[in-house]
């Protein structure tokens, strides 16, 4: 597949009153075209900051590495000024983000909002035209009565059509690339499932590429194609989906399944749980990030930080235990092969 | 890749291991003592004010004037003074247009005595050892000249060692009075702190916790207050305890917390929603806790950061009653009453006004800078 | 001794929004809760879940109904007469940032009950009980001198736990504990509060929009729509047998954390948007959005009544 982006050994870094956080420690992947990658991680893992750091949206404390590439479209972004980057944003890739209500101006209507947003990059569109597009892109997004919306104000909306709101205007300049940052988290079940589903058929429409970030893997399940997890500001397994889930590769992402209650799963037992709190990351962990909570980790674990090793196409993980020298014993991958 | 002695044993976890915090163990206070040494206005401001105090509290000691000793001799000396060499000694020009000898180093020996007087001349003969000079005032510009040949002596600057920063018309050392003005400052400062921080503080919290009619009551009582000018409270209260530095102190107290209090009640009003006052209300905590051990210390950023904000305008307005004349009695200074004096002779010894605006100025300065200082500290959003 | 520990009768609790505005947040809800055992409360954010158990712990004063903890009838108690009351029914909350005062040390926030109710008399004693409470909840006594804002989420929300349990309370709101919190993080809150549970037999009053959660800790399950309670029952059988048409649609809506049975779900779910509690639709609350609406539902209000043995549903299609 064609990649539309290509990050390269990114790393970001935010310094602050008690020492630089190592947000990103050097992550590298790729978007296809059309494709729809997650990236799973608790907070604090980097992932969030690494969405920001390809469009730059990031606070004046950060920093992110020389040595690090951001390639779009054939399009190096590193080097970009912050004019040739306004190009870019909100046209080529554009943005969701998880609170729409901060994201929408209170005193502007929302009709408006997206009209602006349509405005900043086709300056030729008439009056009567941008009115119409918004009013197409409303229905896309299934706002009902869009007419008698279009006038209405951000807080006379709740959640869920907010984050409609902000759909379409992400979608408004049909982008190549869009980033999704944890768009369902503050609403509710209903709703994000609304969402989910509204996403997967405009993706369909569109062909756009999604990095969709979150949290949880049974969002992930639904709407992606392939995975990232992140921890500790790195890349412990990239799959595609339904390898990831029928074959983790990674002790962290076999922690973050197992922790998740199925509805028909025994409840006399204790639910599986990963013991222990996220790393510091002003001060990461020497070697693997995920050693201290891991359940099979070794010395080698917390002195080295592993290779990445390939477990097939697109696929990749990176812990000692894959290594091929690595005991039987205590080694949930040789457990798999067994079997 | 190195390689490592038993590397595939177990790594050994503990609780302590998985659940370790690596941040320094900083309280709040150290963290904002972090911040605000990182700002370098907010030190400066720091630095100022403690030279302030230093100079305020020492400096009496220092210096053999005390802000009452009177000398009509040295009245209206500035710090640097033009001084004409006549030979055997110098001698200076007072806006009085008398002579004063001054030696090289330039400390005051004494007046020369006059002679005679030669008004068709313009001309003051004064005796200096034995000589006579001549102080001629015919023109804007002052010279001492000799009376017969009408030759000027040759003049230079030099810097008045004995009154540092000069005199004021009665001949006080302002350097001194300097110091005595900038303790009545910084006592009014004290003062407007101590009154914030107890009675704003109680008075806002109560009110804010408590809500309801109590609140509406408390509020209203503290509008009626804010909006009679203090200049009119010092005035009435001037009627009752006589003029002086008490009935400015007594006013400040009196009336000074409202803002304050505002302060507090907004923040205890906001706080009161959060979930850890709820918290500490299903535990069953008492009021007095709640709002001591909660309320209070969680406001105690934008507590800090308004009394350090108000310090200037209590000061400014210390200053601005005695420049009215309405602040202390002579011959007691303060920076206000420095400057009222000065006003007589503005023309002729500017610095008498200037010394102690620049003081005033400095003063409010130093705790904006500490004040703004404070208030990025203290936020909690600068933090990240 | 009672049988059980909370007895709430046709609970009402408005808000004055202005002044002709009344936000019915919480309208007639009953429900008891056994020695022991755990009650699951679910439902969408804005039905009423959590003024429910703020109205219950008493930071607000009920409108109506009646609240009986332990057989006694707390719902006019003034909060002097409830002071004591409270050592046997403590809360823990949502926001594990703002739910601890940052100014407080985690040994301070923990000795606070034990000073409020005279457990003890000062700090030092405190630790008596501080120590083995921070322990039990998987943090060490180095935590003991640190500010909340040191610590991760999970381990804030640990440290409002111990608070709650210190005075070994009998019973435990959790007011969406684990909402917040990471997954990793999450299953470690459910199992310290159910190891607790078993060791010192109280009981959990459990809110959380997150049904596959609220199955794993419950005993009986309660869901919440609008302000009115529209089925409980059984945990099990709530996810079996979902009876009325809002529970059918939660439960389709949680994302299946799995790719595959991912597509062959059914499109379900539950379609537009919550109602305003202001003026909540007249009838069956949830005949805006259900999917199996009839005439009825919009002019009658639905009672809860028993559908099958131990299963209530508030639903004009069980009558």
């Amino acid at each position: 597949m064609e990649a539309i982006l290509t990050v390269n050994n990114l790393k970001t870094t935010f310094l602050t009153g008690s020492g630089a956080v190592q947000a990103v420690r050097g992550i590298s992947f790729q978007v296809g075209k059309g494709e729809i990658v997650g990236i799973v991680g608790e907070s604090g893992s980097g992932k969030s900051v690494s969405s920001m750091s390809i469009l730059r949206l990031l606070p004046g404390t950060a920093r992110i590495d020389r040595e690090s590439s951001i390639v779009f479209d054939g399009q190096e972004l590193t080097g970009l000024t912050p004019k040739q980057l306004r190009q870019i944003r909100g046209k080529r890739i554009s943005m969701i983000f998880q609170d729409p209500m901060s994201s929408l101006n209170p005193l502007i209507p929302v009709g408006k909002q997206v009209e602006e947003m349509l405005k900043i990059h086709h300056k030729e569109l008439t009056r009567e035209q941008l009115r119409r597009q918004v009013l197409e892109l409303f229905g896309q997004v299934r706002i009902p009565e869009p007419e008698k919306r279009l006038k209405e104000f951000p807080h006379q909306f709740s959640g869920g059509m907010r984050q409609r709101v902000m759909i379409a205007m992400a979608l408004a300049n049909k982008p190549d690339l869009l980033i999704a940052d944890e768009p369902t988290t503050a609403l509710d079940v209903t709703i994000q499932d609304q969402i989910l589903k509204q996403l997967r058929t405009l993706q369909q429409e569109s062909g756009a590429s999604i990095i969709f970030i979150t949290h949880d893997l049974g969002v992930v399940a639904e709407l992606c194609q392939r995975v990232l997890v992140m921890y500790g500001g790195l890349i412990m397994e990239e799959a595609p989906i339904d390898d990831l889930f029928e074959n983790p590769g990674h002790p962290y992402t076999m922690g973050l399944m197992a922790s998740i209650p199925a509805l028909n799963q025994d409840k006399t037992g204790r639910l599986p749980s990963i013991p222990g709190s996220p790393p510091d990351m002003t001060n990461p962990p020497q070697g693997c990030p995920f050693a201290p909570r891991c359940p099979y980790a070794r010395k080698i674990c917390a002195a080295q930080c592993p290779p990445y090793v390939s477990l097939g196409e697109n696929r990749r993980s990176m812990c000692w235990l894959l290594q091929p020298d690595a005991p039987a014993e205590n080694n949930p991958f040789r457990k798999e092969a067994a079997r | 890749m190195q390689t490592m002695e038993n590397k595939w044993e177990m790594l050994e976890q503990t609780s302590e291991s998985r659940e370790k915090i690596w941040s320094r163990n900083r309280t709040f206070a150290a963290d904002v003592w972090f911040r605000l040494c990182r700002k370098p206005t907010a030190v400066a401001g720091l630095l100022m004010i403690l030279l302030f105090m230093l100079f305020a509290l020492v400096g009496p000691f220092l210096t053999s004037y005390s802000y009452s000793d009177q000398s009509l001799e040295m009245v209206n000396i500035p710090p640097v003074m033009k001084v004409y060499d006549v030979g055997s000694c110098r001698v200076y020009i007072t806006p009085s247009l008398k002579l004063i000898r001054v030696d090289e180093n330039g400390s005051l020996t004494g007046m020369l005595p006059v002679v005679r007087y030669e008004h068709e001349k313009s001309m003051t003969i004064f005796d200096c050892d034995g000589k006579e000079v001549a102080l001629y005032y015919g023109r804007s510009v002052y010279v001492v000249c000799d009376e017969a040949t009408g030759n000027i002596y040759p003049a230079g600057h030099i810097w008045n060692h004995d009154h540092l920063l000069g005199t004021d018309a009665l001949g006080r050392d302002i350097l001194a009075r300097l110091m005595y003005g900038t303790r009545v400052s910084l006592m009014v400062a004290f003062v407007s702190v101590l009154v914030n921080l107890v009675i704003g503080i109680l008075y806002g919290g109560i009110s804010g916790f408590l809500g309801g009619m109590v609140d509406a009551v408390m509020m209203r009582i503290v509008d009626i207050i804010s909006t009679i000018p203090l200049t009119l409270y010092v005035i009435l209260i001037m009627m009752v305890f006589g003029q002086g530095l008490q009935s400015i102190i007594i006013a400040l107290g009196l009336v000074y917390w409202v803002d304050m209090a505002r302060v507090v009640r907004g923040q205890v009003l906001s706080l009161k929603q959060q979930e850890f006052v709820l918290a500490a209300r299903t535990i069953g905590s008492s009021s007095r806790t709640i709002l001591l051990q909660h309320l209070i210390p969680n406001a105690m950023g934008s507590i800090l950061v308004t009394a350090t904000m108000l310090i200037p305008s209590a000061i400014f307005m210390e200053a601005f009653l005695g420049y009215l004349g309405i602040g202390l009695r002579p011959p007691l200074a303060s920076l206000g009453t420095m400057c009222n004096d000065a006003n007589a002779n503005l023309r002729t010894s500017p610095h008498e006004l200037l010394i102690p605006a620049l003081v005033i100025c400095l003063i409010m300065f130093a705790f904006n800078f500490l004040g703004d200082g404070m208030r990025d500290a203290l936020d909690p959003k600068l933090k990240k | 001794m009672n049988e059980n520990i909370l007895e709430v009768e046709h609970l009402t609790q408005h808000f004055r929004l202005g002044r002709k505005e009344v936000v019915h947040a919480v309208d007639d809800v009953s429900f008891c809760i056994r020695r022991g055992q755990t009650l699951g409360l679910v439902g969408e954010s804005g039905c009423g879940k959590s003024s429910c158990a703020r109205s219950i712990i008493r930071v607000y004063d009920p409108t109506g109904g009646t609240i009986l903890l332990d057989g006694t009838d707390i719902t006019h108690m003034s909060q002097k007469q409830l002071q004591p009351l409270r050592r046997k029914m403590q809360m823990v909350f949502q926001d594990p940032y703002s739910s601890l005062n940052a100014r407080m040390t985690v040994r301070d926030i923990i000795a606070e009950p034990l000073l409020a109710h005279h457990v003890v008399k000062n700090r030092e004693q405190a630790n008596s009980f501080v120590y083995p409470m921070l322990e039990r909840v998987g943090l060490t006594r180095e935590h003991a001198d640190r500010y909340a804002h040191e610590f991760s989420g999970g381990q804030r929300q640990r440290v409002g736990i111990a608070r709650a349990l210190v005075l070994q309370p009998e019973l435990v709101i959790c007011d969406e504990p684990i909402s917040a919190l990471d997954v990793s993080i999450q299953a470690q809150v459910v199992n310290l509060l159910r190891d607790y549970q078993q060791e010192k037999g109280l009981a959990y009053l459990f809110i959380a929009h997150d049904l596959s959660m609220v199955r794993y800790v419950s005993d009986v399950v309660g869901v919440m729509y609008l302000g009115q309670l529209v089925e409980l029952c059984g945990a099990e059988e709530i996810y079996s047998h979902p009876l009325h048409p809002y529970t059918q649609g939660l439960l389709s809506a949680i994302p299946v954390a799995n790719p595959a049975l991912a597509r062959q779900k059914k499109s379900g779910g539950v379609a537009g948007d919550l109602p305003s509690p202001v003026t909540p639709p007249a009838g069956c609350r949830f005949h805006t959005r259900c999917p199996f609406a009839k005439p009825i539902c919009s002019q009658e209000a639905p009672c809860m009544k028993e559908a099958a043995p131990g299963h209530s549903v508030a639903c004009h299609l069980y009558d």
